[in-house]
């Protein structure tokens, strides 16, 4: 119990600094929204109600404390650019970025693993110079290139022309293959690389320990060892960076692909947001983001406890 | 004299053009102990290696002669049919008890893997055996020990574990490699003690690697002695000990001597 | 100095590694010859026609403008070195001071505070935090560079931090704080040569995330403002080669390719070199 009520204040202070960094970037240094809510010729008056409606003549703190009970009450108000309310836009974003960002992440890392395995395996021959020279160019391979390049692979005359080019036009199964295929495989190939040598590399440590070495003395079999031995006791490396990417790759990956694939998802939204100022979409992503992060910590925590019998 | 459990003859391990071990033969009887000797590097551990067919699988690895393991020619079988030898008719403990168990799973779940495995044992059946063995290597309160993790461990109960793992099927025998040099001296006594002892009981040969002359003197029947893969010396520890036939050994014991005092 | 000497007897015996570095030398010459002015300098010249195809007069042709794609790809050189190279820098220095900090002072607040700062930087998914800081402080042309190596330093730092911790207990350290030397100079003198091997690969390894972040800042419009880029060239490409001319993208992507590649094998055999159970032989 007291190592629980230590974690929470852990996630308790990161929260907090995670929105205080973001109130700070986006909403205090963020664009000034009160002309374009009224035109160039407004009076003082004018101005000055808008900006007070706006909270913009607030001091610093108050405006920072306002925000934090906003976000823990859910009164996230209304986006500044279309009045839509800020729960519907969430309601109506997020579970498109879900669907759309979910296989591509999960498969991304499920190949990885089997990649990875493979060449630890066979570590110093043929298979596995192959599967790192791979990994090392997928590596060097920006994400815009490969997105790119997919699209006029898949998507243009000048290939297959299979997919469409951009948008989500989605009502069945079949049109959601459509429309997610392109996306989900340029962010399978994005992060391929990357991992495929993390689990290289741990599949290779986990093959070199001594308890290893004691099974095979043993005599367990080739499939014993890689499934009861190696696998098990990789989980928890493997935990560890399946959920911790998840704010960069499922976060971070949907900004870039729905902007690009003009996919009307959480990313999208956000970026439209930075870019416009729009502060209650901003505090809510934000917001939700640190909580979504601590959240996952909590998880992780609980995986490896039920994974590792030394973690107590 | 007996037939011996273990025959080898000639072996040789090569890695590259190098002999790391140089036509090496012995003889390893039933419930004996057969004490390798040598100093780090020797060739002691590689020997073993070649002997349980755990040699790592490198294309620079090649070993020749001959392992009779009773009636079995130990070096044309394949892997498949080592692994059936491997852990019930000859069986080996390494080092380090601390890093040899897996965390994931119990002690009695890796103990009784063993019945499981090449007793055939129902899980229930399995764990009587596993819990009667822990009694034989003189673990008190073997539920307790069954139940818990490598981790909750010492390193002296860790190896008694690991020896109860190793002759849980009655093996023929038995290879220590510095069993327990990682042990403090007390421990090194108990598990020692334990291990020669079933050893006797159950008609396990045992190869027990060591760079410890005194515990040749103590737990030795005979004693080989390596030497840069080697082997100068074959004799009882008696013997050995008195009139040395090789100048190597004196001065190993000589050495030994000067530490000890 | 012992494992910088080791490293690099063990780098001249790696292949790749070594191809790695002569990719990455090549283009760090043609980054200077393009600085020095005698490459590249017609990157923003419109003489030719729209969208032409390879010819002698423009090795990749032209762009929608009609600019040389050959010239702005090799300008491209300089500004990705700038970038790499102001940011690797700034970030791996920046990591290795408060790192080194974090760990000399272990268990105390001051560690408790930058652990914390960089717990806070890891949770904000990154573009994102890019991204708002590349327009928060639009305009200036360092935005981008500054946002960059205030995500990039985390890792560093909790290297150097492993690293300064486990040095702090030893005899000689010990040692050396008991005849009073002050903490600075213990941390200069002994563990800075021990950390130098860290500090070259992250470095790299932040000079290659550092391009690629300026790809698709530039693309979101918050990257390369005046000048040329790969990333804005890439972005101009994203339309053309929906309508079949190539150019733009292949010549960026190969030469981004490139350098990227070069970037990682040095990464990877700098690693090798010090870590030889990792190496794929």
């Amino acid at each position: 119990m007291r190592f629980t009520a230590g974690k929470l204040l852990h996630g308790l202070l990161l929260i907090l600094g995670v929105t205080f960094l973001s109130f700070l970037l986006m909403v205090w240094f963020g664009p000034d929204q009160t002309y374009s809510l009224i035109g160039k010729n407004a009076s003082a008056e004018e101005i000055a109600s808008v900006r007070h409606q706006l909270g913009y003549d607030q001091p610093f703190f108050a405006r920072y404390f306002e925000y934090l009970r906003e976000l823990v009450t859910l009164d996230l108000g209304a986006s500044n650019a279309s009045g839509e309310a800020v729960r519907s836009l969430l309601a109506r974003t997020l579970p498109v970025s879900l669907a759309l960002m979910i296989p591509g992440f999960v498969l991304g890392n499920l190949l990885g693993i089997a990649l990875g395995l493979a060449a630890a395996q066979h570590r110093g021959r043929w298979p596995d110079r192959l599967i790192t020279g791979f990994s090392v160019s997928g590596m060097s391979l920006s994400f815009l290139v490969i997105i790119i390049a997919l699209q006029a692979l898949l998507c243009t005359p000048y290939g297959l022309d299979l997919f469409p080019v951009r948008g989500w036009r989605v009502d069945s199964f079949a049109s959601y293959l459509q429309y997610a295929t392109v996306p989900s495989l340029s962010l399978i190939l994005v992060t391929l690389g990357y991992n495929t040598r993390f689990y290289r590399a741990v599949f290779i440590e986990e093959y070199g320990r001594d308890h290893i070495r004691t099974a095979r003395a043993f005599g367990a079999s080739t499939t014993e060892i890689l499934w009861k031995h190696v696998l098990r006791n990789s989980l928890v490396p493997v935990i560890t960076r399946f959920m911790f990417s998840i704010p960069l790759v499922v976060i971070s990956g949907s900004l870039l692909i729905e902007s690009y694939f003009g996919i009307p998802g959480i990313g999208l939204a956000t970026f439209e947001a930075i870019t416009s100022g729009d502060q209650p979409v901003l505090k809510a992503v934000v917001g939700l983001t640190a909580v979504a992060f601590v959240l996952l910590q909590a998880v992780t925590d609980t995986l490896y406890r039920l994974v590792d019998p030394r973690v107590t | 004299m007996k037939n011996p459990a273990l025959s080898v003859r000639d072996l040789s391990v090569f890695i590259g053009d190098q002999a790391v071990v140089d036509r090496v033969s012995f003889d390893l009887y039933e419930g004996e102990v057969l004490a390798l000797v040598g100093e780090s590097g020797c060739g002691k551990t590689k020997t073993a290696e070649a002997i349980m067919g755990l040699l790592a699988r490198d294309v620079k690895n090649r070993r020749t002669g001959s392992i009779r393991l009773g009636e079995q020619e130990l070096m044309s079988m394949g892997e498949a049919e080592m692994r059936r030898i491997r852990g019930r008719e000859i069986s080996m403990v390494f080092q380090e008890p601390m890093t040899a168990l897996d965390p994931v799973f119990s002690n009695g779940q890796q103990l009784a893997q063993q019945f499981r495995r090449h007793r055939g044992q129902s899980r229930s059946q399995a764990r009587d055996s596993a819990a009667e063995m822990l009694t034989r290597v003189g673990i008190q309160d073997p539920e307790r020990i069954m139940r818990s993790y490598p981790h909750q461990l010492s390193g002296g109960l860790r190896q008694r574990l690991i020896v109860a793992m190793a002759m849980a099927c009655r093996p023929r025998v038995l290879i220590a490699d510095e069993p327990t040099t990682a042990l403090d001296v007390t421990t090194q006594a108990q598990v020692l003690e334990q291990m020669t002892k079933l050893g006797r009981e159950i008609g396990t040969a045992i190869l027990l690697i060591t760079h410890d002359l005194g515990v040749v003197a103590q737990y030795g029947d005979r004693a080989l002695i390596m030497r840069r893969g080697k082997l100068l010396e074959n004799q009882p520890v008696k013997d050995l000990f008195a009139k040395p036939e090789n100048p190597y050994t004196g001065s190993l014991i000589a050495a030994a001597r000067e530490l000890s005092t | 100095m012992m494992a910088m000497a080791r490293t690099f007897s063990r780098l001249r015996k790696d292949r790749s590694g070594l191809a790695g570095l002569s990719i990455v030398a090549l283009f760090f010459l043609a980054a200077i010859a393009v600085w020095a002015g005698w490459l590249g300098q017609d990157w923003s010249a419109a003489d030719g026609a729209r969208w032409e195809g390879p010819g002698a007069a423009h090795w990749f042709g032209t762009n929608v403008l009609g600019q040389d794609i050959f010239e702005r790809a090799v300008y491209s050189v300089r500004t990705a070195f700038e970038i790499g190279l102001v940011v690797a820098l700034l970030s791996t220095v920046l990591g290795a001071v408060l790192g080194a900090v974090a760990g000399w002072r272990g268990d105390t607040w001051v560690d408790g505070a930058i652990t914390w700062l960089k717990g806070v930087l890891d949770a904000i998914p990154f573009y994102l935090f890019v991204a708002a800081v590349a327009f928060a402080l639009r305009g200036a042309p360092w935005a981008m560079h500054l946002a960059m190596v205030a995500t990039f330093w985390t890792t560093t730092a909790r290297l150097v931090r492993a690293e300064v911790l486990k040095i702090r207990s030893l005899d000689y350290v010990r040692s050396a704080r008991a005849i009073g030397l002050p903490g600075v100079v213990i941390l200069a003198r002994h563990v800075l040569p021990n950390t130098t091997h860290i500090l070259l690969v992250q470095g790299t390894i932040a000079f290659v995330a550092a391009i690629k972040t300026e790809v698709v800042l530039s693309f979101l419009g918050l990257g390369v403002q005046d000048g040329v880029s790969w990333g804005l060239m890439l972005a101009e490409s994203t339309q053309e080669v929906l309508a079949g001319h190539f150019g733009n993208f292949i010549a960026a992507s190969g030469m981004l390719f490139l350098l990227l590649l070069g970037l990682n094998l040095l990464a990877d055999a700098m690693q090798d070199a010090l870590d030889p159970k990792q190496a794929a032989l």
